[in-house]
């Protein structure tokens, strides 16, 4: 706001100095209608050449607004110029009705005098500006002293030829400056290049405009260096800007000569220019459209309609390769249906997987699909891999139906934008994969969340038996499970089980799991009856592919008595002094099986624990921790561990059988969940008798 | 993760599936695909020979109980062969060869079919 308001306060000072220098030259002139005597012209002419550069300042405010379009800029011009035309070529028809210019003096000749200088002085003044303008336009190196150059060329030129006029001997100055003006002007006319940056309309129409002004501006330096009614008015307002406007007339008609010329060779290759700024352009929108979409279907279809601009393609589409599988993602120009018939035709004769671009124009390319009578005619078909990192994400394909054939230009065009949609595309689908990867997170979270409120919070806690518990869940929630039920005041039910499978559905099934060993342990006491009519509900239930070990049993605590059946699960091991035993009645896991075969293959154990004896019930995560030698850690090193460490407390144990397997797997993701009960039973009794 | 390979070959009526390497929750697609190009083809008796087999996970295991059922039901069967010492502990472990039939060689299996 507050540059704006800067710079149109400075627009108006320079308005100001313009009407103001103007006003007094005007004044000056109506005083001073004629010029004789040395300080007279020369107060004249300083007056003058004042006005000029105010002229020349204020003008370029408005030509350097309209730099985007130097046409309009031109068309000014050229209308000035027919103006200047037309007041020199009507001077010099009224030529014959004033003969003697001497006669027509007084107010009258001065006031016309006054009119015609300045709108000559002031149409030459902006199209000196304009030309500088355009000078300027496009070039990539500082010509401004180039430019410079020429405008003190002229002004000195034209002040001398202010002084020769006062000195007579000076006339050879004045020549001198007037020749070097003209080297200078020619020299300065060759600053064309903003021509090849029109459209080809622009260009066409540029041709046209700049051969009547060139026409026009010879005309007007014609008239001018003959001795014409306007040259003698503008000789009698002052000799230097007479000079001047020569001068710029002068450079007027070179330039736009040049201009004319040069549009002239720039319009046969009018076209193919437009289309590479046709193709730059598709491939900036292409850069921009990569940052923006997010959506996979839109920055497909942008692709495809960018692919037709970028190689004067007539149909385009985009298939994406994934493990193999190809899928049509976008279509322009062609039916869906069609490209999609097309493209498995093609793909299955070409060797796949494409490296570089390839071009089917065997004179013309004709496709039939299965199951579509009609015979698809192409008269050239381009097929670009998408690759990013070496990775081919898919194909875009261009085909030419009219008969042109994709050229080299084309052809590399296509090539260098198939690069851009390719990382476009693949950012597409890296964010995507984000957004998924992000759900299956939250989704995990779910599922630890529900299997940490299906675990108990804490072991229960009796004189007889020390019981302790460690669960470590994988990453991926696997769906291990235990549990405690106090049956009644002497029993306890307890049961581990593991679910196949991971993540969300294992951590439901889990939930389903306790709800039925929950309810089912109130009212069943046998160990095998329990877990066949878990069986029967599970099988009903669960999936053709999921299945749940487990064990569950019942302790006395007071008789050391364990009963206990197993259902596909790891075995139970009791642990009595410094002897393992691993019991594994025999049973098929909940859910394999529906009907007989799981009743009558399961076995109640029963046994008696000693006193110090411990109970050890696990699930695979345990064993099949892996470490870097894809070696598991196996009932060996974990029997070695628990004996090695049976006198220790309860929960030292636990932990040491822990840290044994996460030191054994510590290179490795752990894969499963990794859960471990263990009581300790102490006879009572006996230690009563003991003491 | 190292990795798992599939093929399968026939034998007159019987469809032999290799496999081998690791079969877990990764890989289980692939054994996936092999059973349901089977069943495509109206190919029900399936011998699965392990030779090749390390390591199998309960994903692995529920391939085969997801397609158990269609092959008996169209008169076939899955049999299983040639399986390492530890890979049968995992199956014995479950109780699998009370629901499938298992065999030391491949060619029991076939003869057990062509009987």
């Amino acid at each position: 706001m507050l540059k704006l308001d800067i710079e149109n306060s400075t627009q108006q000072r320079k308005l100001e100095y313009l009407v103001l220098s103007l006003i007094v030259l005007v004044l000056y002139k109506l005083f001073y209608p004629t010029i004789d005597g040395t300080i007279f012209s020369i107060v004249n002419d300083f007056l003058i050449y004042i006005s000029v550069a105010f002229g020349f300042y204020y003008a370029s405010e408005f030509t350097s607004k309209r730099l985007s379009n130097p046409i309009s800029l031109v068309l000014n011009v050229g209308i000035l110029t027919a103006i200047l035309f037309f007041l020199t070529s009507l001077s010099s028809v009224l030529f014959d009705s004033f003969r003697d210019i001497e006669e027509v003096s007084g107010l009258g000749y001065t006031f016309i005098s006054i009119v015609v200088s300045l709108i000559f002085i002031s149409f030459t003044t902006y199209i000196l500006s304009v030309i500088r303008e355009l000078f300027f336009l496009r070039q990539k190196r500082p010509t401004e002293k180039y430019f410079n150059v020429m405008l003190v060329v002229i002004t000195i030129a034209s002040v001398s030829a202010t002084l020769a006029y006062i000195f007579e001997d000076l006339k050879f100055v004045e020549k001198t400056f007037y020749v070097v003006s003209i080297v200078v002007i020619v020299v300065n006319s060759f600053r064309v290049s903003w021509i090849a940056f029109l459209t080809k309309k622009e260009k066409i129409f540029l041709l046209v405009l700049s051969s009547i002004m060139s026409v026009l501006f010879s005309l007007i330096s014609v008239s001018l260096s003959e001795t014409n009614i306007v040259e003698q008015v503008l000789f009698n307002f002052s000799t230097g800007v007479n000079v001047f406007i020569k001068l710029v007339m002068l450079y007027s008609n070179v330039y736009f000569g040049i201009v004319f010329i040069t549009t002239l060779f720039h319009l046969p290759t009018a076209g193919a220019f437009d289309q590479k700024s046709e193709e730059v352009s598709s491939l900036i929108d292409l850069s921009k459209l990569m940052t923006q979409v997010l959506d996979f279907k839109e920055l497909g279809d942008s692709i495809t309609l960018a692919t037709n601009n970028v190689c004067n393609s007539d149909s385009a589409w985009l298939v994406t390769e994934e493990n193999g599988e190809h899928e049509l993602v976008s279509v322009n120009n062609i039916g869906y249906i069609e490209a999609d018939g097309i493209t498995r035709e093609i793909l299955k004769e070409i060797e796949l997987p494409i490296n570089k671009l390839v071009t089917l124009n065997k004179k013309a390319v004709k496709v039939k699909v299965k199951e579509d009578s009609r015979t698809f005619m192409f008269h050239s078909l381009v097929i670009v891999p998408l690759k990013v990192h070496k990775k081919n994400n898919g194909y875009l394909f261009a085909v030419k139906r009219q008969k042109y054939y994709f050229d080299v230009d084309e052809k590399k065009a296509l090539g260098a934008f198939a690069d851009y949609a390719a990382v476009a595309l693949e950012n597409a689908k890296l964010i995507k994969e984000s957004i998924y990867k992000e759900r299956l997170e939250s989704e995990l979270d779910a599922a630890r969340n529900i299997q940490s409120r299906i675990l108990p919070d804490e072991t229960p806690k009796c004189d007889e038996l020390d019981v302790e518990a460690l669960f470590v869940p994988a990453f991926e929630v696997g769906g291990d499970y235990y549990d405690f039920f106090k049956l009644d005041n002497n029993r306890l039910g307890f049961v581990i089980a593991d679910v196949s499978g991971k993540g969300i559905s294992a951590s439901y099934i889990m939930a389903e799991v306790k709800g039925i060993f929950e309810s089912l342990s109130r009212v069943i006491s046998s160990p095998k009856e329990l877990l066949i009519k878990a069986n029967n509900i599970l099988k009903n239930s669960l999936g053709k592919k999921d299945f749940v070990t487990a064990i569950y049993g019942v302790i006395d605590i007071k008789s050391g008595k364990v009963v206990f059946a197993r259902a596909g699960h790891m075995p139970l091991l009791v642990c009595s002094g410094k002897d393992i035993k691993s019991l594994q009645p025999k049973g098929i896991g909940l859910g394999l099986d529906s009907s007989d075969l799981f009743n009558s293959n399961i076995d109640n154990m029963e046994f008696q624990l000693n006193n110090n004896d411990i109970l050890i019930l696990y699930t695979d995560g345990v064993t099949e921790s892996q470490n870097s030698y894809n070696e598991d850690f196996g009932d060996e090193r974990f029997y070695e561990t628990i004996i090695s460490n049976c006198e220790e407390e309860l929960s030292v144990l636990t932990n040491k059988i822990f840290r044994k397997v996460s030191l054994f797997s510590k290179d490795k993701e752990q894969h499963d969940d990794i859960t471990l009960v263990l009581f300790k039973w102490k006879n009572n009794n006996k230690m009563i008798g003991e003491v | 993760m190292a990795d798992f390979k599939v093929s399968s070959r026939e034998q007159g009526q019987i469809c032999i599936i290799d496999v081998g390497g690791y079969l877990d929750a990764h890989t289980a697609s692939e054994l996936e695909k092999e059973f349901e190009k089977l069943i495509e083809d109206g190919q029900y008796k399936v011998v699965v020979n392990f030779s090749d087999l390390n390591y199998i996970s309960s994903a692995g295991l529920g391939v085969f109980m997801a397609y158990v059922e269609t092959m008996r039901e169209h008169g076939g069967d899955i049999k299983f062969t040639n399986l390492k010492e530890d890979v049968y502990s995992i199956f014995n472990l479950l109780g699998f060869p009370i629901l499938y039939e298992f065999f030391d060689q491949e060619e029991d299996a076939i003869k057990k079919f062509n009987q």
